[in-house]
């Protein structure tokens, strides 16, 4: 505290970064959690109307999380630990969903299994209804089984190649050394990795949205109470439900890492040797991997054909009409839009969560603990209820001298906070206190250390910090659903829109012109970083 | 000590981390222009009070002076002292050149100035011409050199140091050692200087302050703590020594008479320490205060003369050291140049001048 007393310019630094986090993130949630009143949840609750959005979005995180994490296993122990060829190709396939909407998987499932699927109707004369829990079920599972092969296979690749080589070398078999060893060491890893998944899943609003049909799960029924009929009480009631439940997983994962796991992706492989996997075991390994990627490309593959066909998939004459109509007028801007306010916050987010995160780690002062838990915060907070908690809180009269398009780059920032803050926490952990404390001993006072000594070495974070924030803001579209006005339109709400509307040429050209912008102004930026960028796991 | 001429005052010092009491009611005085340190085991606070004349730690009950001026409440970059950390801390994105100017560029110290400081001050350590190298680049020793000199630059009231040379091999660390200490003669600074290394602490200082477990367990110029140990703890943890159960005889204004085995001897009274007769006290004998040789050939006698039998010994280059049985009690002993063939085996006599046996009253 003394220290702090010392330096008016420090203190002053700690107050502003305090009020910031309490004005955009505690404000806003409590806003959403205090809307209903105390009356207004006791009337909820009677009407039971939670009861099957409840009971349908559990059901749904425990069918997709279970089959996502068996996928996402396979193709984890296939890369960490078979020899099996073409890995660079599957990495490469394995990071693709990572860079775009979750959402898209059900754009392309309605493509190749729908009523008119080129699969259903194309190939067996089939018009399926596929909406409903096993639509969402299998549409989620595809969606989100590359999230959990990336977790998956950082908490395998954690465990120590010495141990495993210790227990082969005094006789174990592949096999035994991976349930005896690597699996008791990596079960907290591996626990973290699952119940992330899950919040991916709990929380996702764009599968269940486009394909659920009457299937209603807690944020699309959220989503539908406010749009279609105004109903703000049971909204919020709604969300705050699905908040507890984000939270407890959230809090289940910290209990099982301590929440310091900290994964980035940064397409590099391992470099760490470990003990062989038999031919046999390898050979499955690539078969399994060949499937799961061939429904990976397959996904995109149908999106790209569906965007440079007249109309997918009756009429498959080559046009690049959809491209025009996705470049033109508002869906321009919409683009633009996109790449504006995700470059903004993501500089922001990266900057401020850095900051942020030296105050908390390297300072002396008390309530250290109590910030550093409101800027983890958001990594628990689903982008429906953060984005509800924005408009309520400042969806206000006296606010429309400002652009609507600073709320949603304010919303993008504090939502991923938490990235950029434990990427700094990490990188501080790998500095040595004495750096710091060498340049303030030369004279520079705290601020002037932070800005010449940690800022430059800390630059993998910060890189970090930008790379995911971009790539989140890129792609969400449950947390702008509520926020954007037709001038500050996203790409996500475009592409949503046009699903509704049935324009899949258009719809999927928008689709294709989103991700591979992000893969642009990510090559752009590994270009300018010299290659040095990594992919933070979206839930640091 | 008068108080013009401390430098660094620290008037009981108490610092706690939780419950451990780390530094606890620690006062001493640093004159200006002198080479102290701060000696002791792991965990003894002596780095902690370092910290805290630097400015990283407050101290929970206490004041500390530097130049007459109380600095409790200054930050850390306000106190005119400069630090070499244990692991050099150097800034690995800077340049030699830029780590040594970085203090300057803080200082607003110009261009053409302080091109000429940095460059003086690398010569002076030695680093000329590896301006231009990056830290990961340069030996152990040329880094303790950089945050030596990056430190040096900025000309502190007071230089800080903590256990510079614990990174470095055995040999560097000698070589680093003299030269720290024509340093400091040379410019004629005040140097604070933290070490476990008890031979570092006695070649290097003109004063030494032994800490353990948070206290000053004594200070003073080197040979008086090595001599004169004022406790046991002392007499053990600097250098090697045989610390023999004795008996008080008879006292008189400046001599003991004591009593031990089935030995008499008279020797110098300790000063500032209450004996009376009958009291248990323990004898502190150097190893190499003593003289040996082969039973058969008796040699000098020195007026404490033991006989004994080896029953191991150790070569050590300069010295042999021998474990000699003396009636029940094993004594370690030191010869000095001992040779390649004069190796003694059996029984051997030990010969100990009066004046270099230490009573420690516990």
């Amino acid at each position: 505290m003394r220290s702090l007393q010392r330096e008016p310019a420090l203190l002053l630094a700690l107050l502003a970064v305090t009020a910031l986090v309490l004005l955009f993130v505690v404000y806003p949630q409590l806003q959403v959690v205090l809307t209903p009143g105390p009356g207004g949840y006791v009337q909820f609750l009677e009407e039971g109307t939670w009861v099957g959005p409840l009971r349908n979005s559990i059901q749904l995180t425990l069918l997709s999380t279970t089959t996502a994490v068996v996928l996402g296993f396979v193709y984890a122990y296939a890369m960490v630990y078979s020899n099996m060829r073409w890995k660079p190709f599957f990495r490469l396939v394995g990071i693709l969903p990572l860079l775009s909407p979750p959402f898209v998987v059900a754009a392309a499932y309605t493509l190749l299994f729908g009523a008119r699927g080129v699969i259903t109707y194309g190939v067996f004369g089939q018009s399926p209804n596929i909406y409903g829990l096993n639509g969402v079920w299998g549409v989620q599972t595809i969606a989100f089984f590359p999230f959990a092969y990336q977790l998956i296979a950082d908490a395998l690749s954690r465990s120590d190649p010495r141990m495993e080589q210790a227990a082969h070398n005094l006789g174990a078999g592949s096999w035994r050394v991976f349930r005896t060893v690597t699996l008791p060491l990596s079960r907290p890893g591996l626990g973290a990795a699952i119940l992330t998944t899950a919040i991916y899943i709990l929380e996702d609003f764009g599968n269940p949205q486009l394909i659920g049909g009457t299937f209603y799960v807690l944020p699309t029924q959220a989503y539908s109470l406010i749009s279609s009929f105004g109903e703000y009480t049971s909204a919020a009631a709604l969300s705050t439900i699905l908040l507890l439940l984000a939270l407890g997983l959230y809090l289940a994962k910290v209990r099982l890492d301590g929440g310091r796991s900290f994964v980035t992706i940064s397409g590099r492989a391992s470099s760490m040797p470990r003990p062989p996997v038999s031919a046999g075991v390898s050979r499955a390994c690539f078969v399994a991997c060949l499937a799961l990627a061939g429904i990976i490309l397959l996904v995109y593959g149908s999106l790209v054909v569906s965007a440079l066909t007249l109309r997918f998939p009756n009429n498959l004459q080559f046009t690049t009409e959809h491209f025009q109509y996705v470049l033109s007028g508002t869906n321009g801007d919409a683009l633009r839009n996109t790449l504006v306010f995700s470059s903004v916050a993501a500089a922001v987010s990266a900057v401020f969560a850095l900051f942020a995160g030296w105050l908390v780690q390297r300072g002396h002062w008390k309530g250290r603990q109590a910030l550093d838990l409101l800027l983890i915060l958001p990594a628990a907070i689903p982008g429906i209820f953060f984005g509800l908690g924005y408009l309520l809180a400042f969806n206000q009269r006296w606010l429309d001298f400002v652009d609507r398009g600073w709320l949603i780059i304010i919303a993008f920032i504090f939502w991923n906070i938490p990235v950029g803050y434990q990427a700094a926490v990490a990188g501080l952990r790998q500095i040595d206190r004495s750096i710091d404390e060498a340049a303030t001993s030369l004279g520079a006072s705290s601020l002037r250390g932070f800005r010449d000594v940690v800022l430059p070495m800390l630059g993998g974070s910060l890189r970090v910090g930008f790379v995911t924030t971009f790539v989140r803001a890129v792609t969400t579209l449950s947390l702008v659903i509520f926020l954007f006005t037709p001038p500050t339109t996203v790409a996500t709400i475009r592409i949503y829109q046009l699903v509704g509307d049935l324009n899949w040429g258009a719809a999927t050209a928008y689709t294709v012109s989103d991700i591979g912008m992000a893969i642009i102004a990510l090559l752009i930026f590994a270009v300018l970083a010299r290659g040095r960028i990594a992919l933070g796991a979206a839930r640091a | 000590m008068s108080p013009e001429t401390a430098h660094v005052r620290v008037s009981h010092v108490t610092k706690r981390f939780g419950g451990v009491t780390a530094v606890d009611d620690v006062s001493f005085e640093v004159p200006k222009g002198s080479f102290a340190t701060l000696l002791g085991p792991s965990g003894c606070g002596k780095t902690t009070t370092l910290r805290m004349i630097a400015g990283f730690y407050d101290p929970d009950e206490g004041d500390i002076e530097i130049a007459g001026r109380r600095v409790n409440e200054l930050p850390v970059h306000r106190r005119g002292t400069a630090m070499v950390f244990q692991d050099y801390a150097l800034f690995p994105h800077m340049t030699v050149r830029d780590n040594v100017a970085y203090g300057l560029k803080v200082a607003h110290v110009s261009g053409a100035d302080r091109t000429r400081r940095v460059d003086e001050t690398l010569a002076f350590v030695g680093l000329g011409g590896l301006g231009d190298r990056w830290p990961n680049q340069l030996s152990g020793g040329q880094q303790q050199r950089v945050a030596v000199a990056r430190a040096l630059v900025i000309q502190p009231q007071v230089l800080l140091l903590d256990e510079p040379l614990s990174n470095l091999d055995a040999k560097l660390r000698e070589q680093l050692r003299v030269e720290m200490r024509v340093l400091q003669r040379r410019l004629g600074m005040t140097f604070v200087y933290v070490t476990h290394d008890q031979e570092e602490a006695l070649s290097l200082s003109d004063w030494i302050a032994v800490m353990n477990a948070g206290k000053v367990e004594q200070a003073g110029a080197p040979w008086e703590i090595y001599y004169r140990p004022r406790t046991a703890f002392l007499a053990d943890f600097v250098g090697s020594v045989n610390l023999v159960p004795a008996k008080v005889l008879d006292v008189t204004d400046d001599s003991v008479t004591i009593a031990f085995g089935s030995q008499h001897a008279s020797v110098q009274r300790p000063k500032d320490v209450t004996l009376a007769a009958g009291q248990e006290v323990k004898l502190c004998l150097r190893p190499e205060s003593f003289t040996i040789g082969s039973s058969a050939a008796k040699g000098v006698e020195h007026g404490i003369d033991l006989s004994g039998t080896i029953v191991r010994r150790a070569f050590l280059g300069d010295t042999m050291r021998y474990w000699v049985k003396v009636e029940d009690r094993e004594w370690i002993v030191d010869q000095p140049d001992p040779g390649g063939s004069a190796t003694l085996d059996g029984p051997v006599s030990l010969s100990l001048r009066p004046d270099r046996v230490h009573v420690i009253a516990e």
